[in-house]
């Protein structure tokens, strides 16, 4: 049972070092958030094989079901952010919003 | 085991795609084909409702959300990466993998398993019953959603 804990865990572990690359080298905000959803795949990879190893799928069926949700309203919020930084900046390169002025 | 290590593989492959590629269609469309993949993982975990919503709503309406975006955002393509990204960020990966692997197979030996206690009932029963406030949240995220999107795209007024 342990084991099978251990092998979800790697590949939760390597979904989310994914993301977190991809979040730190890519300038692209479409890109930035495509690592994030690479995120959010491993830490639903690692809830469901929790609960698929201790014998509790449903409880953690509820929960995945329950980030899903959260991640389509974080989407749907995050990519009109991102289309109105469009209109403003003409760009969707993120160092252009670090510049603070007007 | 084997199909569930190979979809697992196939999964970090096409995520590890979904940012490595320039063409941001093209990654859109890898993100979908691992969150298609997720959802087959959760179907042979036995979590059948997890996988229908992974395929449905993350495969299906994000991807849609994403590739609309691209569509509205035109010249998102000329955004110049750095050129050290191609090449570190496979280095970084593979040691990653291997310090991962590593530290797995110590752990493994060391820490053991958790208690687990089976459970009882239907889907419906947790659902409704045992995660009651997860629900109310659920619907406030939702709500939350949809006033930003919302105040985001209301017209201007003529005073502004």
């Amino acid at each position: 049972m342990t084991n099978t804990w251990y092998f979800y865990l790697f590949f939760a572990a390597a979904l989310v070092f994914a993301g977190i690359l991809g979040l730190l080298l890519r300038r692209n905000l479409i890109k930035l958030f495509i690592a994030i959803e690479v995120i959010a795949k491993g830490i639903s990879l690692l809830l469901l094989g929790t609960g698929f190893v201790k014998d509790n799928i449903l409880v953690a069926q509820t929960l995945v079901v329950t980030f899903i949700v959260v991640e389509v309203s974080l989407v749907a919020t995050a990519l009109a952010l991102i289309i109105n930084i469009y209109r403003q900046t003409k760009s969707l390169d993120v160092r252009k919003l670090a510049r603070l002025k007007g | 085991m084997i199909v569930q290590t190979a979809l697992l593989i196939g999964l970090v492959l096409f995520s590890v795609l979904a940012i490595l590629l320039r063409d941001l269609l093209k990654s859109a469309i890898s993100l979908a084909a691992a969150s298609l993949l997720l959802g087959i993982i959760f179907f042979r975990m036995n979590a059948p409702y997890a996988g229908v919503f992974e395929i449905s709503v993350v495969a299906g309406l994000i991807t849609v959300l994403f590739i609309l975006t691209i569509a509205l955002t035109k010249a998102g393509d000329e955004v110049r990466e750095s050129r050290a990204a191609n090449w570190v960020f496979p280095l970084f990966f593979i040691a990653f993998i291997i310090i991962d692997a590593l530290v797995m197979k110590g752990l493994l030996r060391k820490i053991p398993a958790l208690a687990s206690g089976a459970e009882t009932g239907t889907f419906g029963d947790v659902l409704w019953k045992g995660r009651t406030f997860d629900l109310v949240g659920q619907i406030a995220v939702i709500l939350a959603g949809v006033f930003a999107v919302l105040a985001l795209f209301r017209k201007r007024d003529k005073h502004d």
